[in-house]
């Protein structure tokens, strides 16, 4: 249930960001481009969930992936003097791959720098042409 | 005390990087920017002839970032990548001298500088690194300084600066959805094999396949690289950016975009092709053929209606990438030799065209071929130059073109791909046509009507604009007369791109510590 609604949100996104880059208005544009990297950047972080034990984090006893499964979930509590959020025992945890969220990370911040770079562009075309409709940006034809 | 061989590889990307942060520091010291970045350009294009010649002699080079392990970045130096920056760091380090003369005062001082080191970094780390997220990484630093360098001022602002916005607006917009693009295939990969280092996902990859269970969206994502890459490279479908945003930059950036930029494009053709989708290149070497050759016909066609010499010059690189994936296409140890030689005489000639074309631009005012004319009698050395180039992007001997596309066509015949090479050839005699007729149209003829047009001016040829092209046409020439080191050298490249066990086993003999 969980991951066909993820597929749908992801769908849905790409489609609304696909249908704003066709646009004729470049801010709509940059706004689709904007739409189509968080699609992204969902399906990036969507392929980080795993069920089952063989966790991808690797640790000190040299093995690969092969984490002894503590089976909890994460709590911390003042009262008991547990300052850092810790497992208790009993509990099934389902992880997540920690690689994609360094991947999504990185992607994020790419597509800052190059959304700022777009929308700096986009301003000086206003400033030369006096309009952001994107057919009126021909003089570079023939 | 650090020994230098061993980390070459990291050096010939951290440098770039450095310089860029201390050239924005020094901006308002003009004078040590000119000579500390000129020295730095020197010493790199020492350093990766170092670089070619350790892995030459000593095999493949792995380089952990961190000591990871395949788990991290990795920094692989082999014979392919290692040519790759060295021709980078010599084509830079002459673009660069030649803007110092160039490039506008203000514009060169604040921003020139910096974009143009982090250019350099950008091209090191997308042909050092063996890690499939990294070069996504450097690709996005490759785009966004060079958009910032396209945008500078030459001297004389013959450009109007409208054109470069609309220029680069299509260039950026084309170049992020291919990065998204590029994305998405890079997430299905690690979905599917779990991990980002290249030589680790062919193992994986080649493991899956001789198991018969290679899932049927490795086809789709090696299809996602094509459009990734041939938009990089500028093939058939994607290439109608390249005709506006080359000829729109100061000629000493047209000069690095199509000699060097373009030819990232080709470079991860070849790696990831030939390394990771081995098992699915019955199916794309028929596509990029087919692809290479829509190229070459739709690039020389519209080369030869141009009238603006740098157009014609992008439109003439838009019609020779086409015979470089020709090459790759044809997938043999011949194919990718001829590719490979391709490739560097390409990279040569079309930077040198595109630096003169910058001379020829400050002499007579104009970018428009009709408005020039005569000028063999004002720019003798010019067009002593043009014509050196001319003639080897067209092919004929004494030219290094020559060796090139000999070695394609023998390569094309002896694989039996005879339909392929009779179209490659009729558009040759294309070549021939479009580029001698910009060498009539400008040089020879009758002195343009001055009353019209104005006088030509005198200055222009200064020795920081000519040195860099004199040193491209004696590489044209020796690498024409004297074809046999860099022919053997793209040899041994082509049997290792096509025998990737020595690259898998460089990579993945090491451990986590």
């Amino acid at each position: 249930m969980n991951n066909t609604l993820l597929s749908l949100t992801i769908a849905i996104l790409f489609g609304i960001g696909t249908f704003l880059i066709l646009r004729r208005d470049i801010v709509r544009l940059i706004i689709g481009l904007g739409v189509l990297s968080h699609a992204v950047n969902l399906l990036i972080v969507s392929t980080g969930v795993f069920d089952g034990t063989k966790v991808p984090i690797i640790t000190d006893d040299g093995g690969h992936g092969a984490a002894e499964v503590t089976g909890t979930i994460f709590t911390d509590s003042l009262s008991q003097g547990i300052l850092a959020p810790v497992v208790e025992a009993g509990h099934q945890v389902q992880y997540v791959d920690p690689l994609v969220q360094a991947l999504v990370l990185t992607a994020i911040v790419i597509s800052l720098a190059t959304t700022a770079f777009i929308l700096i562009l986009a301003y000086r075309i206003y400033e030369e042409y006096g309009t952001t409709d994107i057919r009126e940006l021909r003089r570079l034809w023939g | 005390m650090i020994s230098l061989e061993t980390h070459l590889p990291i050096i010939l990307i951290a440098t770039p990087i450095l310089m860029a942060s201390i050239m924005v520091l020094l901006r308002k010291y003009p004078g040590i920017q000119k000579v500390l970045s000129v020295s730095v350009s020197f010493i790199l294009a020492i350093l990766s002839v170092f670089l070619l010649l350790q892995v030459w002699s000593g095999g493949i080079q792995a380089y952990e970032v961190g000591e990871w392990g395949k788990y991290g970045i990795i920094l692989v130096a082999d014979l392919l990548s290692s040519g790759m920056v060295v021709l980078t760091s010599f084509v830079s380090f002459l673009a660069l001298v030649y803007s110092l003369d160039y490039i506008e005062e203000k514009s060169l001082n604040a921003s020139y500088y910096p974009l143009f080191s982090l250019l350099v970094a950008g091209l090191n780390g997308s042909f050092l690194t063996g890690d499939i997220f990294n070069l996504f990484v450097f690709f996005e630093i490759l785009l966004l300084s060079s958009c910032g360098l396209v945008i500078a001022n030459e001297k004389g602002g013959v450009t109007k600066s409208s054109d470069k916005m609309e220029a680069t607006f299509k260039y950026l917009v084309l170049n992020m959805v291919s990065s998204i693009v590029m994305l998405i295939a890079v997430a299905s990969l690690y979905a599917t094999t779990g991990t980002l280092n290249m030589a680790d996902i062919s193992v994986k990859l080649s493991a899956m396949s001789a198991a018969g269970t290679l899932p049927w969206h490795v086809f789709a994502i090696a299809l996602m690289f094509v459009v990734v890459f041939g938009n990089k490279a500028a093939i058939f479908p994607l290439h109608y950016w390249l005709p506006d945003v080359h000829p729109t930059a100061p000629s000493p950036i047209s000069a690095m975009l199509s000699g060097v930029l373009i030819k990232v494009g080709a470079y991860g053709m070849l790696r990831v092709f030939f390394l990771i989708f081995i098992d699915t290149l019955y199916i794309f070497k028929p596509v990029i053929i087919y692809l290479a050759l829509a190229t070459i016909v739709v690039g020389a066609i519209s080369a030869v209606a141009q009238t603006d010499v740098k157009r014609l010059l992008a439109y003439s690189s838009v019609s020779q990438i086409g015979y470089v994936f020709l090459g790759i296409g044809f997938g043999s140890v011949y194919g990718l030799t001829a590719a490979l030689v391709y490739l560097v005489n390409h990279a040569i000639a079309k930077s040198m065209l595109f630096l003169i074309s910058g001379g020829i631009i400050h002499h007579a005012g104009t970018r428009d071929m009709r408005k020039m004319g005569g000028m063999v009698d004002s720019a003798p050395f010019m067009s002593l130059m043009f014509l050196t180039g001319a003639m080897s992007i067209a092919g004929l001997p004494p030219m290094g073109g020559f060796i090139a596309k000999l070695q394609l066509f023998d390569a094309g015949i002896s694989e039996q791909y005879y339909f392929a090479i009779a179209i490659a050839l009729i558009f040759a005699v294309f070549t021939l046509f479009y580029m001698f007729r910009a060498m009539l149209l400008m040089f020879w003829g009758e002195k343009r009507d001055v009353s019209e047009y104005g006088e030509y001016s005198s200055h222009g040829n200064s020795l920081m604009i000519a040195l860099p092209i004199f040193v491209l046409a004696l590489l044209i020439v020796v690498f024409g007369l004297y074809a046999e080191p860099l022919v053997s050298l793209a040899n041994a490249t082509a049997n290792q791109i096509l025998d990737p066990q020595a690259y898998i086993d460089a990579v993945m003999t090491r451990v986590v510590r």
